[in-house]
Order: structure tokens, then C-alpha cells, then sequence
């Protein structure tokens, strides 16, 4: 279970400082499907950021499955992305040089999983979702579609119960999208807790509650 | 750690290899550069060494005098002279001196081309080139031991003398007349420093044979012997017999200061050291400033490559990657760069110094090419190398990876 209190964020530069999140409380269910909605500017990414433990919040608390993260230590926070939060980007965020195969492989090798295991799981999750025969070639072999699979199969790799979608499909065609969507939708029926971003309606409409977001305040 | 990691980051490695490709090149043209430029320095410096100093940086020189004490009943002032038998009484008697060769002078008329001048006309043997740094100008040689053994008509001239009997054209195989003997120039002496002579400058010298010499000359005795000790820690030792042998034979006191003219090179030669200490500091400092440009320009590539990988640690950190496996696999990287391309600088640069070396130089001729074909390769220095340049190259890498993987991965993924 995710659950926000209070939460702000202040981005300084220099003498200035930009406050993205004004006191977000905000709290989701295991198995829940959420879209966060809003404005660009209003602050999803860096709500997205925060809950995916990519960063954290300037003023307060956050608890995920009864953990405060503010505890947590580098490493445990690493273990929290490698196993619990699967995090899908609006660019992908592939490793340009390794191949889809290695890419997927990646978050099972820093779990310290034995190779057959990560031969399993990888082969398991590529034929999921269609690019077995596209494990040797790297992302600029890739369409866009393609490239947001394997981020999703990556982000899927060590199952983990959540999985945060920062406009997954903002960089794809609507067949893409329409796949990627698909895929989130069977994700969701199988138990998983997911959060996504969307500019767009008919994407929001697979999810079953939509969080407003506006000026870095959740919208009643 | 966990033994699929190093194979993980040896593979990622292979694939970004050609990123790495102008670094670990940097580092092999740095190192080949660097190493090749002090072998041929220090080299240089020692085949100056072993040559320069105006008259010879080891030299004792032996002149004849006038006893001035009593010796077993024999009266002061009885006249010391030298003969070409002494030399080879001598080098039979000194193991430590390394060279003992004769020179005798005389003053005559030397004309070419109608022109006429007075020179002092020496003769002499092969040997006198190495121990009184006579370099032939380009195209030109010393008198060797085939000319001294067939008494050929040849002379080495000062540059002086070319300039008074030639003018700008080259002296070099054209004919010279001496006391009335036509002799044919080889080589004309390739300008130098000296400050210190006794026929004046050898820019005014003119040498023979010496057995040529002697065809010309009337006279039985020798009027100089130089002796160039095994090392010059030797060379008072050397002086010392020399007095004692020369003593016994012409039946002089060893004691007396007077009745030989030893001339001891070594003894103010502190002006000479401090000229090759200068040139070694100043080759020392040009090294530095190589090393200096060197680290400047691989310090900046790794740090523009960490940089680079700036969003890759991100990526890897929002994945899951713990700290400690992104600095791991960058000191892994680093280390493997850096020895790549130090290792392949020293290969070339060992192997192009042994190769140089191998060329045949001939000493007796003692040409240019002496200086600059002996280079010599110092371990010592590319251990220093290694030492400053990894360090540099360690920190250079170390700073943008650590903070990379200390600040939020956002902020990583955030770098364009
Ligand atoms: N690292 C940062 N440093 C400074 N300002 C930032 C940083 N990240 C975000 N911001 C600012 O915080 C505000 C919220 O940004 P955020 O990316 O969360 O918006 P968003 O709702 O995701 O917008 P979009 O729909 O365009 O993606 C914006 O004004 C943005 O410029
Ligand atoms: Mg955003």
C-alpha cells in the first residue's frame, strides 16, 4: 500500500526556488489501477519520482507497505526499485549499447539471480510480450513500441507488486499505446497495483480512478 | 561480490569499447610519446656526455717538462720529454686508463687553392676523435686506424681553417698542401663549444695520421699523451701511476709537480657538470610539462566519458543497481583502460628504443647519428609515469562516478 502525507517538493536553482508538489496526500490500494492526470507543469513526473523511489520528497512522509521510506538507506531504496516498483518512462530510459535481452536481464542480475534463473525469466517475459525474436538488437533497432516493451518487460522483471507508468505511451503511436495499454490492463487483472500518467482521456478511461492534479495540489 | 557481475561488466565493456577506443589511445600515444622523449633525451645527454665537454670530459693529458728536484744524484732542471714508445709502455701498465693515445704539433705553412695560412698541424690516432669530442661536419669523418696503419695522405681540418682555405665551398675530398705534401681532406670538425684548449681553439687545428704525420715532422719525441681513465674515479689514481711509471723510466721523482705537465680535466671539470645537470633539468622539465599536457587532455576524456555515463548510472540506479556495482564497475573500467593503453605505450616505446639501438653506429667517425641513435629506455621512468598519470587518471574518473552514484537517480536520468 502507498500512502503520501503532506508531501512537497522544492526544486532550487540558484537564488530561485520552484515549489512542484504543495502538500500531495494521497493514498493507494493494493491492486488499485490510478491515473494521474493533469496539466503540464502541475507536477505528475515529480509525484511519479517520488512514490517510484527515484527521489525523494523535501517535506513529508511517505510510507510504502508500512516502510517510511525517508529511512531507508541508498541500497535498501535500490532493493525497493529492483523489486517492489517496476518504473515505466515516457522515453524508455533503455541502455543504448546493451541489447533487448540485456536490458530485461539487467534488473535480475543486480537482484544477484543465478543465470539460469535470468534465462528463464528474460525468455519468460520477451515471448510475453512478443519480441523473443528481437532480443539481439538494441533500442535504436527498435521502434518506439517495440523499445516501451521491453522497458515494461524490464520494469517487470523481478515481479514486483507495483508499477509506476510515467506517460507510458506519450511517445507512441495509438497502436502502440493501444498495446502498451493492453498489456498494463492484464498486468492489473493479475493482482498488480498500477500508477500512470496521461495527458490523454482514452487512456485514463482503462484505468478505475483518475487523481487531478493542479498547480502541485491533488484536486478534490 | 558476485561472480556474474565482472563477466556483466567485462561484456558492457566490450560494447562500449570504441567510446573507450580514443582514450585508451590518448593514453598509448601519451605514454609512447612521453617515454620515447626522455629515451632519446637521456640518451642524448649521455652520448654528450661521453663526447662534449670542448676537450673531453674525462681527459688527462700528459705533456713533457723539467725535473725540479734532485733524484738519485741526477740534477733539477734536466729536460722531461715524451716518445711514442711510451705509449705502449704505458697501456701496458695502466689496466684502469680505457684509451692512451699520442699527439705531437707543429707549426706550418698550409695552402690550398692559392691561399696560404700558418696552422698548427697535429698528429694523431683514431682513438683522439672519442676522447676530444672531434664530430665530423655532415658528410665528413675523423682519421681511423686503417689510415694510421697505411700512413695515408688525409687531414681533418677545423672549421676555421675550411673557411680560410675553401671559403662556403666543402673542403671535403679537395687537396691541402702541408710543409710541401699534398694531403686530401676527409672531414672538416663540426662546430662546438670549448673552453678549454692548448694550441688554441680546434677550430684552427689540422690533423694527420699520425704515422702521416711523422713522414713530415722531424722530430723523435711526442709532444702529448692523453689518457682517458676507465672512469673518473680513476683518474687520479691514473695520474698518479702515470708520474710513478714515466718517473722510473726517465728517472724523475714522482713528487715532482714539475717534471711532467698532467693536465687533469676531471679535476675542473665542475663547469662541465653543471651544463649536463642543466640539460637534465631542463629535459626533466619539458617531461613534466608533456606528462602535465598529457593528464590535462586524458584527465578531461574520462571526465567527458563519466559524464557521458551520467544517465546510464541513472538508469541502472532506477533499476535497482546498488552503489557500491556502479563504482566497482567503473574502477574495473578505468584500471582496464588505463592498462590497456600504458601497456601497448610501453610495448611500442620499448621495443622502437631496442630496435633504434640495434642500428650500427660508427663511434670512430663519430657522426650525428651517435647522438641520436642511443637512446636509452629507463624503467624508472615509466614507473613514475604510471604512478602520476594513474593517480590522475583514477581521480579524474572517480569524482563525476561517485557523484553520480551518491545523488538521485532522477537527477542522473535528468543529465542530457
Ligand atoms: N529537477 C528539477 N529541477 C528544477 N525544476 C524541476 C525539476 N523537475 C521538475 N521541475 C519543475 O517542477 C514542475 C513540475 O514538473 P513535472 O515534471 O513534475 O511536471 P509534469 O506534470 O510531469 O509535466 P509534463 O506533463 O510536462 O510532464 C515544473 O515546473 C518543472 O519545470
Ligand atoms: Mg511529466
Amino acid at each position: 500500500m502507498i500512502e503520501l502525507e503532506g508531501i512537497k517538493k522544492v526544486f532550487r536553482m540558484g537564488s530561485q526556488s520552484l515549489e512542484a508538489l504543495k502538500g500531495v496526500s494521497l493514498k493507494i490500494e493494493r491492486g488499485e489501477f490510478i491515473s494521474i492526470m493533469g496539466p503540464s507543469g502541475s507536477g505528475k513526473s515529480t509525484l511519479m519520482n517520488i512514490i517510484g523511489c527515484l527521489d525523494t520528497p523535501t517535506e513529508g512522509e511517505y510510507v510504502l507497505d508500512s516502510d517510511r521510506v525517508a529511512g531507508l538507506s541508498f541500497d535498501q531504496l535500490a532493493a525497493v526499485r529492483n523489486r517492489k516498483i517496476g518504473f515505466v518512462f515516457q522515453n524508455f530510459n533503455l541502455l543504448p549499447y546493451a541489447t533487448a535481452w540485456e536490458n530485461v536481464e539487467l534488473p535480475l542480475l543486480f537482484d544477484g539471480k543465478n543465470a539460469r534463473k535470468r534465462k528463464e525469466r528474460v525468455t519468460e517475459l520477451l515471448k510475453a510480450i512478443g519480441l523473443y525474436d528481437w532480443r539481439e538488437h538494441r533500442p535504436s533497432e527498435l521502434s518506439g513500441g517495440q523499445q516501451q516493451r521491453i522497458a515494461l518487460a524490464r520494469a517487470l522483471a523481478n515481479d514486483p507488486p507495483i508499477l509506476l507508468a510515467d506517460e507510458p505511451t506519450g511517445n507512441l503511436d495509438s497502436r502502440s499505446g493501444e498495446e502498451i495499454m493492453d498489456i498494463l490492463t492484464e498486468l492489473w487483472k493479475e493482482g498488480r497495483t498500477i500508477v500512470m500518467v496521461t495527458h490523454n482521456d482514452r487512456i485514463s478511461a482503462h484505468s478505475q480512478r483518475i487523481v487531478r492534479l493542479f498547480d502541485g495540489l491533488v484536486l478534490p | 561480490m558476485n561472480l556474474t557481475l565482472p563477466r556483466f561488466f567485462w561484456n558492457e565493456f566490450r560494447k562500449r569499447r570504441k567510446k573507450a577506443a580514443l582514450i585508451t589511445f590518448a593514453l598509448f600515444w601519451g605514454t609512447l610519446s612521453i617515454l620515447l622523449l626522455l629515451a632519446f633525451g637521456q640518451g642524448m645527454s649521455t652520448q654528450f656526455r661521453v663526447s662534449f665537454s670542448g676537450l673531453g670530459e674525462t681527459l688527462i693529458m700528459i705533456t713533457g717538462g723539467q725535473a725540479s728536484l734532485t733524484f738519485e744524484g741526477l740534477p733539477k732542471g734536466r729536460p722531461i720529454r715524451l716518445y711514442r714508445e711510451d705509449i705502449a709502455y704505458l697501456r701496458e701498465r695502466i689496466p684502469e686508463a680505457l684509451r692512451i693515445v699520442p699527439e705531437s704539433y707543429n707549426n706550418w705553412q698550409v695552402s690550398a687553392g692559392g691561399k696560404e695560412v700558418n696552422r698548427s698541424v697535429h698528429g694523431t690516432t683514431a682513438e683522439f676523435a672519442l676522447m676530444r669530442t672531434q664530430v665530423p661536419q655532415m658528410g665528413g669523418r675523423f682519421i681511423n686506424a686503417d689510415d694510421n696503419a697505411l700512413g695515408r695522405k688525409i687531414a681533418f681540418i677545423g672549421w676555421n681553417v675550411a673557411k680560410d682555405l675553401f671559403g662556403t665551398e666543402d673542403p671535403v675530398g679537395k687537396e691541402i698542401v702541408i710543409n710541401r705534401v699534398p694531403f686530401t681532406v676527409i672531414g672538416v670538425l663540426m662546430k662546438k663549444l670549448q673552453d678549454s684548449m692548448y694550441q688554441g681553439p680546434d677550430a684552427d687545428q689540422i690533423y694527420l695520421p699520425f704515422s702521416s704525420f711523422s713522414m713530415i715532422d722531424s722530430q723523435r719525441e711526442i709532444d702529448r699523451i692523453h689518457i682517458q681513465p676507465r672512469g673518473p674515479e680513476q683518474s687520479k689514481l691514473v695520474a698518479e701511476r702515470v708520474r710513478v711509471l714515466l718517473g722510473r723510466k726517465y728517472r724523475f721523482d714522482a713528487a715532482d709537480r714539475y717534471a711532467l705537465g698532467v693536465w687533469n680535466t676531471i679535476e675542473d671539470s665542475k663547469e662541465g657538470l653543471a651544463i649536463f645537470k642543466g640539460i637534465e633539468i631542463f629535459l626533466g622539465i619539458i617531461g613534466g610539462l608533456t606528462l602535465l599536457i598529457g593528464a590535462v587532455g586524458v584527465t578531461n576524456l574520462m571526465y567527458a566519458v563519466v559524464k557521458e555515463r551520467t544517465k546510464e548510472i541513472g538508469i541502472k540506479l532506477a533499476i535497482g543497481a546498488r552503489r557500491r556495482i556502479i563504482i566497482q564497475q567503473f574502477i574495473l573500467e578505468t584500471m582496464f583502460i588505463f592498462a590497456k593503453g600504458t601497456f601497448w605505450g610501453f610495448i611500442a616505446a620499448f621495443n622502437i628504443v631496442h630496435l633504434i639501438r640495434l642500428i650500427p653506429v660508427n663511434y670512430e667517425s663519430f657522426g650525428i647519428e651517435a647522438y641520436l641513435l642511443r637512446p636509452i629506455f629507463s624503467l624508472r621512468i615509466f614507473v613514475a609515469y604510471v604512478i602520476i598519470l594513474g593517480v590522475l587518471v583514477f581521480l579524474s574518473g572517480i569524482f563525476p562516478a561517485l557523484r553520480a552514484s551518491r545523488s538521485n537517480p532522477i537527477e542522473s536520468l535528468r543529465y542530457e
